[in-house]
């Protein structure tokens, strides 16, 4: 099958030409080097003093917060220097690892699994549907609605023997699942809970990116007899692959650090199958109240953030460049 | 349409983006586990600052701050202020504030607090307090044994003013369609909890779901039951003890035999109400108030009277809410003549009906708006007299408790108990480990 026109379209809409265009992009690189020096200049004196407040409200804590990391103090008291022993103390002990385990697992169920619905529903909102304005509000709620809220609504969906779910699934011969009781179950309760309060996100990222690609290269793929995966395959995923990457980086940093949806159905439980890093943390501060150890399980969770960023970032690149 | 995305793309710089990334991630974690800020200097206004928790409903709070507002001082000394604090991050709330010098001068807080502010150095002992307690006879009014955990080496660490007590209850209609007398001891709980299962009642309820610390303080309360307990009367960790043991060994047993509801280690609190409100729950420990909680003033749930463990020990759990002072203060004599004066006033609370907690004086428990709760008089004739603290087996409360209470190691072995699947000398020893290696910290 020759995907000949299509394959040229697909080529130029990814140099950033209109499938109709006259060829070379005029890509911002000429309009950002006629600016001038003065130019410069002012955006800098326009900028400082954001710059300035994000250094102080970001910065202090930040400074802060090693500081505590690396002392065995308490919130009130900076206590003595202890050098890396927080660090060592926390990476030893196997509570870490498992709620590294879980955090990793709820990140990328988190991640992937409402980019595929956000996907699935992005493109069908594509479509003419019936009523889809209203569709659309509807799909929204599950972001809009605070995470309070849900995750009562949640907790009142599977929490006893006698919540909806729980007696649905009676009725139906499979058992008397105990949603949160239940170790594994709980576990993957929790990132259900995440998927469903996370793909309205997705979806809209998804729907951004993909009214931003010109119908002419579906067009022009059609006319080559591109199947429909091989359109989708070969035309939508490359050209929303930088929004995606994006949505990716985003949505990780959202699960990792998401501690509301974890502690207020869960509180991290039962025995600890649903604690994730940021949990532990909480945990290990305000409830133990060993300060420098909690603090240092912050600062790991960062580092790993910073590092799963950049490998996505170059992701982005890549894609940009090809 | 092309050109705007890639004009976006070049100004999207790697440096830029990835310095929002790291600041994205990191602000939230670390920020959240950060100090406040650093001024300095004792209160510019000259008022004595009351820091108080939504102990029950808004109106108890108006009436606190009433009672607060409306202190009149003698001569040259201050007034007071009033201001709610939320429970919510509560301990970050008062560490931010007394580390930056903006804290209060007088505060109630959590039961443990001010042991854990008195370890560094933020707690002014109310040793004059008490001496003028006693001057003015509300000390003779105290309730036996309320003041005694207060009393370190040093002095008296804060005053009680609210005794917040696990009792057992019981939903009468439960055992009468049962067939059942209510249970008076541990084999009889057993059996009892045997027959309510035939009828779908549960004869243990409890819960340790998110935010719920009721099946901690069961695991507690049973080894207090028991005549066991978590430290020795000496302070230290004694977690292993065979009474201990034996308590534990009868939650299993309990919970092998169906009688904890297998959903109970995800219970919230609302879980919990709502056991009890749809008749799913027929014993079980609790706070007080549950009818009015559950929304049930029927009379059909009812304080039990304690049972007896198996070598016939008997006691309940209490803790002593108390109300501190801090060294951070405009005038410590004014911060003590305050909180004389509040403690004299503290009768209205329960006049207005605004408490869910035991009064600490004998003369508040004799008032008409509390004696007339039968529940009420139960509770302080039967279950007060045997009360004893997490400090238990021992006496003295201190900032380890506070550890123990809402840290993870008892969250853990709550929940590894209520799932049932392990033993009783297992559970133990990793409960044992897991306060040693936060308590040694």
């Amino acid at each position: 099958m020759s995907l000949t026109t299509a394959q040229k379209g697909l080529n130029r809409a990814r140099r950033g030409v209109a499938p109709s265009g006259a060829g070379e992009p005029s890509g911002p690189t000429n309009r950002t080097s006629k600016l001038s020096a003065q130019t410069s200049r002012t955006f800098f004196w326009l900028l400082l003093p954001s710059i300035v407040l994000l250094v102080l409200i970001h910065g202090y804590p930040l400074i802060h917060a090693g500081v505590q990391a690396t002392h065995d103090g308490s919130l009130i008291e900076t206590g003595n220097f202890v050098g890396a022993e927080n660090f060592a103390t926390v990476l030893s002990s196997p509570a870490f690892w498992k709620a590294a385990q879980f955090t990793l697992l709820f990140t990328i169920v988190g991640v992937f699994g409402s980019w595929l619905v956000g996907l699935g529903l992005a493109l069908l909102l594509r479509t003419k549907i019936p009523a889809g304005g209203t569709f659309k509000v509807l799909l929204l709620l599950p972001w809009v609605v605070p995470i309070v809220v849900s995750s009562t609504a949640w907790n009142w969906l599977v929490a006893t023997p006698d919540s909806l779910i729980p007696s649905l699934f009676r009725h139906l011969g499979l058992g008397a699942p105990l949603f949160l009781a239940d170790p594994t179950l709980a576990a993957i309760t929790v990132m259900v809970f995440k998927v469903w309060v996370s793909f309205p996100f997705m979806m809209m990222m998804i729907s951004a990116a993909l009214a931003s690609v010109d119908s002419t290269v579906y067009e022009a793929a059609s006319m080559d007899g591109a199947s429909r995966w091989q359109q989708f395959s070969q035309i939508t995923l490359p050209l929303i692959a930088r929004s995606t990457y994006i949505s990716w980086i985003l949505m990780t940093i959202f699960c990792v650090n998401d501690f509301p949806t974890i502690y207020l159905l869960t509180g991290g439980g039962p025995v600890d199958a649903t604690t994730s890093l940021v949990v532990l943390a909480y945990r290990t501060v305000f409830q133990d109240f060993a300060t420098g150890p909690g603090i240092a399980i912050a600062f790991l969770m960062t580092m790993t953030l910073v590092v799963i960023s950049v490998i996505l970032y170059r992701q982005i690149r890549k894609s940009s460049v090809e | 349409m092309f050109n705007k995305s890639s004009a976006a793309s070049t100004a999207f710089s790697r440096r830029g983006f990835l310095g929002l990334t790291a600041a994205a991630a990191s602000v939230p974690l670390l920020a959240a586990c950060g100090g406040g800020s650093a001024s300095q200097g004792a209160d510019p206004n000259g008022v004595i600052k009351f820091w108080d928790m939504p102990w029950a409903t808004p109106a108890y709070n108006d009436a606190a701050k009433k009672i607060a507002e409306g202190y009149a001082p003698e001569s040259g000394k201050l007034k007071a202020s009033y201001q709610t604090i939320q429970w919510n991050n509560f301990y970050q709330t008062f560490s931010s504030a007394i580390a930056s010098k903006t804290g209060p001068s007088v505060s109630t807080g959590g039961g443990f607090q001010s042991f854990q502010f008195e370890q560094q150095g933020q707690i002014a002992y109310a040793d004059k307090v008490v001496d003028g307690l006693k001057a003015n006879g509300m000390f003779d009014d105290f309730l036996p044994g309320v003041l005694e955990p207060f009393k370190s080496e040093k002095g008296y660490v804060a005053v009680p003013w609210q005794l917040d007590m696990r009792v057992f209850w019981y939903r009468q209609s439960l055992f009468e369609q049962a067939g059942l007398e209510v249970p008076t001891d541990w084999s009889s709980l057993l059996e009892a909890g045997k027959a309510l299962k035939k009828i779908g009642a549960f004869g243990f309820a409890t819960g340790s779901g998110a935010g719920n610390n009721i099946g901690n303080h069961s695991m507690i309360m049973m080894m207090v039951n028991n005549g066991g307990g978590v430290f020795t009367k000496d302070g230290e960790l004694d977690v292993m003890n065979d009474r201990n043991v034996e308590a534990v060994e009868f939650l299993l047993e309990l919970v092998s035999n169906g009688i904890v509801d297998p959903a109970s280690v995800s219970y919230t609190t609302e879980n919990l109400n709502a056991m009890w409100r749809d008749k799913k729950a027929a014993f079980g420990p609790y706070v007080l108030g549950v009818p009015e909680r559950v929304g049930d003033t029927s009379g059909d749930i009812m304080v039990a009277s304690p049972l007896a463990g198996p070598h016939g020990d008997k006691g309940g759990l209490v803790f002593p809410n108390n109300i501190m002072m801090y060294t951070n203060t405009p005038s410590q004599e004014s911060s003590e003549a305050f909180l004389i004066h509040y403690m004299g006033q503290l009768k209205e609370l329960w006049k207005q009906k605004l408490m869910n907690a035991l009064p600490v004086f004998k003369s508040i428990t004799e008032i008409p708006e509390f004696a007339s709760d039968p529940n009420n008089v139960k509770i302080v004739k039967e279950w007060q007299p045997i009360a004893k603290t997490f400090a238990s087996q021992g006496n003295v409360l201190s900032d380890k408790l506070a550890v123990l209470d809402g840290g993870q190691a008892l969250n853990q072995f709550t929940q590894t108990i209520l799932t049932g699947k392990t033993d009783a000398k297992s559970a133990l020893q990793t409960f044992q480990s897991g306060l040693e290696s936060v308590l040694k910290k």
